[in-house]
C-alpha cells in the first residue's frame, strides 16, 4: 500500500472516528431545537454554530457523515454483490440466459433512476420512520447500480472460464461452487473491491442530490444534501463561514475516496 | 468660439431629443413560461400576469381598495334581484390594431367564455346556471343570469374583450399592452397599445411605458441578483430568508407589505373511507384533538424562524389584509400547553412515559405530509414535530413531490395529516365556497359527502349558501363571519401563518403602487414610468 493511499485511508478513518465521537458523546441531540439560537455563530456550546432551526451543526454534520458513509457502504456492498452474482451467472449459464441477463442490465441502465427513486419514495408506507426511510433510500441505490458492474464482471468471468487453468480444474472434477470459491472469486476480488470503492462516492453524491431535492433522508435525521441546502441562503453566508462545512466535508470525503480508488486501480 | 458654442448647443439639443424619443422599457422576471396566451384559458400565475397586462376588460377590480371600477364599460347597472347586469361601453373604443371595439366584440368574447366547448375556468364563476347575453345597441350589453351571483362584477375582471371571430393570442388586444415577441423559456416582450382607451389626468394617452421585457427565470437568487445590479426594476416575490439581507444591500428598495392573502395550514384526514386505522380516524374527527394540536403550536416561532419575521400568526382562512371580509372578532391563536393537555385528557388520552397514548393504549403517532422543495414549509414541519413532541405526539415528517402528494390528497385519500399553503388570488370569499360545501370534492378534510357528516358542517353548508345568495354586503359579511367562527372553533384546517407580501421596486421608477393582490407590483402598470433623468 502506497503512502498517499495510507494517508487517505488514515484521514478517512480519522474523520469517521471524530464523527463517531461527537455523536456518541451524547453532549448534543441532533434533533434538539434551541429556538432562541437560530443561525447562531460558533461558540463553546455549539462549536460550528446552529442551523436555521437552532440545531447544533456539529452533531448534525457528524451524524450526516456517518449516515452517508454507512449507508453508502451498505448500498455499495449490495450493488457489488448483485453485479458479481449476475455477471457470473450471465457468463456461466447457457448463452440464451446469459444474453437475457445482459439485456436486463441494459434495460436497467435506461431507467431514469432519479424518477424511479422519487416514485418509490412516494409509494412507501407513510408510517416509515426516518431511519427506515433512510435505509430504503440506500437500499434503492444499492439495487440500481449493478448493471454496469455486471457487464464488466460477465466479461471478466467469461475470460476466466475460458482460461486453461479453469479448463484443467473442471477436467479434474471440481464442482461449480468449488470452482467459484477457489478459482473465480479470488481472481475477481480486486475487480470487485474497485467496484465497491467506485460506487461509494456515487452513493454519497446520489444521497446528497436527493437530500437537496428534499426527497432523501427524512427530517429530523440530518443528511449531507439537506445541509447543503443552507448554501442557498445568501443572507446566512454573509454571517457565518461554518455553513460551508458540509460542502467542504463532502468534497474532502469524495477526494479521499478517489485517492483510495485510484491507488487500488493502479 | 461662437461656432463651437453653437455646435455644443446643437449636440445637446440633439441628445435630449434622442433621449426624449428613446423607447421606455422596464424589465423583470416571472418564474415559469405562461401556459397560454389565450385569455379565456388562463389558469396559472404567469398567464394571469400576462392577461392582466394585455387584456382589456369591461370592469376592473382595484387591487388596492378591492373596489370594482369601470374600464371598457364606463358604467353598469345591476337590477335589485341581481339577475340582469347592463354594461355601457365607452365611445370610440379601439383594439390595438386600430379596429373598432363594439358590442359585437363584447358579445363574442362573453359567449366564447360561456361556451362549455371553450372550457374557460371563469365559466364556473357564473354560478352554474344558464347565462345569456345580448346587445340592444352597439354600446350596451346585457347579461341575463338565472340567479343572483354575488361576485358577478368581479368576474368581468377576468374576461378579456377580443376582436370578434379573430382571437389573436394577445397579439391584438384592448388592454394596455400587446404581445410583441415570445421566446419559450427565455422572455416575453410586450409592446404598448397605441389605441388604449385610458388617459392620465393631463389627458396624455396611457400607458407611459413603450414596452415591457419579462424574462423567464426560475432561479430566485438570480432574479434577486439581477434586481440588485439594476437589470430588473421590479421583484414581485422574495424569499423571506433573503429579505433582510437584501434590504440592507439596497435600502429603500425592498418592501414588506404586511400579511398577504395567502395562508399556511395543516389539516387531518377525516374521511371515513380513508385507508387509515379506525382509531386514528377517531383522533382526527375529535374537535378536542384538533384544538389540542392547535393549542400546542407556537405560531410566533414559525413566524420568526420559518419566515424570518415576515409573516403573521394566523387565526382563520381570511387574512387581515382582506379588510372587507376578515372577522376582527376572531380570537388570536395562542400557544397553551395546559389547555392542550386538558383537552386531550377529556378525550381519554394519557401520557405513558414520554409518549401520548389514546384510551385504548395506541401511541399517538401520525405522518405529516408536505411538498418537497419549500424550505419555509419544511421548517414549519420540523417546528410542528418539536411542538407536538412536547405533548408526547410523534410526528413523522414526509416530503413528497407535488404530483405524488396531489395523488394522495385528491384520489387515494391515503394520508393522515397534510401541511400546505394556499395562495388566495381572489379576495371574495365566494371563490372558496367549494372548500366549505360538504358535497364538494374540494372539501379537503372529508370530500364529496352525500350529506354533512357533522352538525357544524351542515351549518357551514347553510352559511355558505347564505353568503352566496345574500343581497347586501352586511348580510354576506354576517354569513362569512359565521363561517370564520365555525372554522376557528372546529378547526378542519389549523391555520398557522399568513406569509407577508414581499416586493422590491427600483427607486428610479415612478407610479408603482404595491398591492396585496396579484399582480402586486404591476397593479398600476398604466401609470408606471421612469423618473425624470434616471434612465
Amino acid at each position: 500500500m502506497t503512502r498517499p493511499r495510507l494517508v487517505a485511508l488514515g484521514l478517512l478513518a480519522l474523520l469517521l472516528f471524530a464523527a463517531l465521537a461527537v455523536v456518541a458523546s451524547g453532549h448534543w441531540q441532533f434533533a434538539a431545537q434551541s429556538r432562541e439560537l437560530i443561525d447562531a455563530p460558533a461558540s463553546s456550546a455549539h462549536w460550528t454554530g446552529t442551523d436555521d432551526l437552532g440545531r447544533d451543526r456539529t452533531v448534525r454534520l457528524a451524524l450526516a457523515l456517518l449516515l452517508a458513509l454507512g449507508g453508502a457502504a451498505c448500498a455499495s456492498a449490495v450493488t457489488t454483490f448483485l453485479g458479481a452474482a449476475i455477471g457470473a451467472a450471465a457468463a456461466l449459464s447457457p448463452s440464451i440466459l446469459g444474453l437475457a441477463l445482459i439485456y436486463l442490465g441494459d434495460l436497467f441502465l435506461t431507467l431514469p433512476w432519479l424518477f424511479l427513486l422519487m416514485l418509490v419514495r412516494s409509494a412507501l408506507p407513510l408510517g416509515l420512520s426516518p431511519v427506515a426511510s433512510a435505509a430504503v433510500t440506500f437500499l434503492m441505490l444499492g439495487l440500481l447500480g449493478w448493471p454496469v458492474f455486471a457487464r464488466v464482471n460477465a466479461a471478466q468471468t467469461t475470460a476466466l472460464r475460458n482460461s486453461g487453468w479453469m479448463l484443467y480444474a473442471r477436467a479434474t472434477g471440481l464442482r461449480p461452487w468449488q470452482l467459484l470459491r477457489t478459482h473465480l472469486l479470488p481472481h475477481l476480488k480486486p475487480l470487485l473491491l474497485v467496484q465497491f470503492l467506485v460506487y461509494l462516492p456515487i452513493c454519497i453524491t446520489a444521497e446528497a442530490n436527493l437530500g437537496a431535492l428534499g426527497l432523501g433522508i427524512a427530517e429530523p435525521l440530518p443528511s449531507l444534501g439537506g445541509m447543503l441546502l443552507e448554501l442557498r441562503r445568501t443572507a446566512l453566508l454573509g454571517t457565518t463561514r461554518w455553513a460551508y462545512l458540509p460542502l467542504v466535508l463532502l468534497v474532502a470525503v469524495l477526494l479521499l475516496l478517489e485517492m483510495t480508488i485510484f491507488e487500488e486501480e493502479q | 468660439m461662437m461656432f463651437r458654442r453653437i455646435c455644443n448647443l446643437l449636440l445637446l439639443l440633439a441628445a435630449s431629443a434622442l433621449h426624449a424619443q428613446a423607447p421606455t422599457r422596464i424589465s423583470w422576471a416571472i418564474k415559469y413560461d405562461p401556459k397560454t396566451f389565450d385569455p379565456a384559458l388562463v389558469d396559472d400565475p404567469s398567464s394571469e400576469t400576462l392577461r392582466f397586462l394585455t387584456s382589456g376588460v369591461l370592469l376592473r377590480q382595484n387591487r388596492l381598495t378591492l373596489a370594482i371600477e369601470p374600464a371598457l364599460a364606463e358604467r353598469y347597472e345591476l337590477t335589485p334581484d341581481g339577475r340582469l347586469l347592463t354594461l355601457h361601453l365607452r365611445r370610440g373604443l379601439q383594439f390595438s390594431d386600430g379596429s373598432s371595439l363594439t358590442a359585437v366584440d363584447v358579445l363574442w368574447s362573453l359567449n366564447h367564455v360561456l361556451s362549455p366547448a371553450t372550457a374557460a375556468p371563469v365559466l364556473q364563476e357564473f354560478g352554474g346556471g344558464p347565462v345569456t347575453v345580448d346587445a340592444p345597441d352597439p354600446l350596451t350589453i346585457r347579461v341575463h343570469l338565472s340567479r343572483r351571483v354575488v361576485s358577478i362584477l368581479r368576474v368581468f375582471d377576468e374576461i378579456a374583450i377580443e376582436p370578434a371571430n379573430r382571437p389573436s393570442q394577445a397579439r391584438v388586444t384592448s388592454g394596455s399592452f400587446t404581445l410583441a415577441e415570445y421566446k419559450r423559456g427565455e422572455s416575453v416582450t410586450l409592446r404598448r397599445n397605441p389605441h388604449y382607451w385610458r388617459r392620465d389626468p393631463q389627458g396624455r394617452s396611457l400607458p407611459y411605458l413603450d414596452s415591457l421585457q419579462i424574462d423567464i427565470l426560475a432561479n430566485p437568487e438570480q432574479n434577486e441578483l439581477r434586481f440588485l445590479r439594476g437589470q430588473y426594476q421590479l421583484l414581485d416575490s422574495i424569499s423571506a430568508d433573503d429579505f433582510n439581507a437584501l434590504s440592507r444591500k439596497a435600502p429603500g428598495q425592498f418592501f414588506d407589505q404586511g400579511p398577504s392573502f395567502n395562508t399556511e395550514q395543516l389539516w387531518f384526514n377525516q374521511s371515513p373511507s380513508a385507508p387509515i386505522p379506525g382509531y386514528e380516524k377517531a383522533w382526527f374527527t375529535s374537535r378536542n384533538f384538533r384544538q389540542a394540536v392547535s393549542f400546542a403550536l407556537r405560531r410566533q416561532d414559525m413566524v420568526r424562524i420559518a419566515f424570518d419575521g415576515h409573516a403573521t400568526a394566523a387565526n382563520g382562512f381570511i387574512s387581515p389584509a382582506n379588510t372587507l371580509w376578515h372577522d376582527n372578532a376572531l380570537k388570536p391563536a395562542t400557544q397553551n400547553s395546559a389547555a392542550a393537555l386538558n383537552l386531550l385528557a377529556a378525550d381519554g388520552f394519557r401520557r405513558q412515559g414520554k409518549t401520548l397514548v389514546d384510551r385504548d393504549g395506541h401511541p399517538v403517532r401520525f405522518t405529516l405530509l408536505t411538498n418537497a422543495g419549500n424550505r419555509a414549509r419544511e421548517k414549519i414541519g420540523v417546528l410542528i414535530q418539536g411542538d407536538l413532541a412536547a405533548l408526547g405526539i410523534d410526528v413523522n415528517l414526509v416530503t413528497l413531490d407535488f404530483p405524488a402528494l396531489g395523488e394522495r390528497l385528491a384520489h387515494t385519500q391515503n394520508y393522515e395529516a397534510v401541511l400546505l399553503g394556499i395562495g388566495n388570488v381572489d379576495p371574495d370569499p365566494s371563490s372558496i365556497e367549494n372548500v366549505w360545501l360538504s358535497s364538494s370534492p374540494d372539501h379537503q378534510w372529508n370530500p364529496s359527502q352525500k350529506s354533512p357528516a357533522t352538525p357544524w358542517e351542515a351549518e357551514l353548508d347553510r352559511q355558505t349558501h347564505a353568503q352566496s345568495t345574500a343581497a347586501t354586503y352586511p348580510e354576506r359579511k354576517r354569513a362569512v363571519d359565521a363561517i370564520q367562527q365555525i372554522v376557528s372553533t372546529e378547526l378542519p384546517f389549523i391555520y398557522l401563518v399568513y406569509p407577508d407580501a414581499l416586493a422590491a421596486v427600483s427607486p428610479r421608477l415612478d407610479g408603482v403602487v404595491l398591492t396585496p393582490l396579484q399582480p402586486r407590483v404591476l397593479a398600476n402598470i398604466d401609470l408606471i414610468r421612469w423618473k425624470a433623468g434616471t434612465r
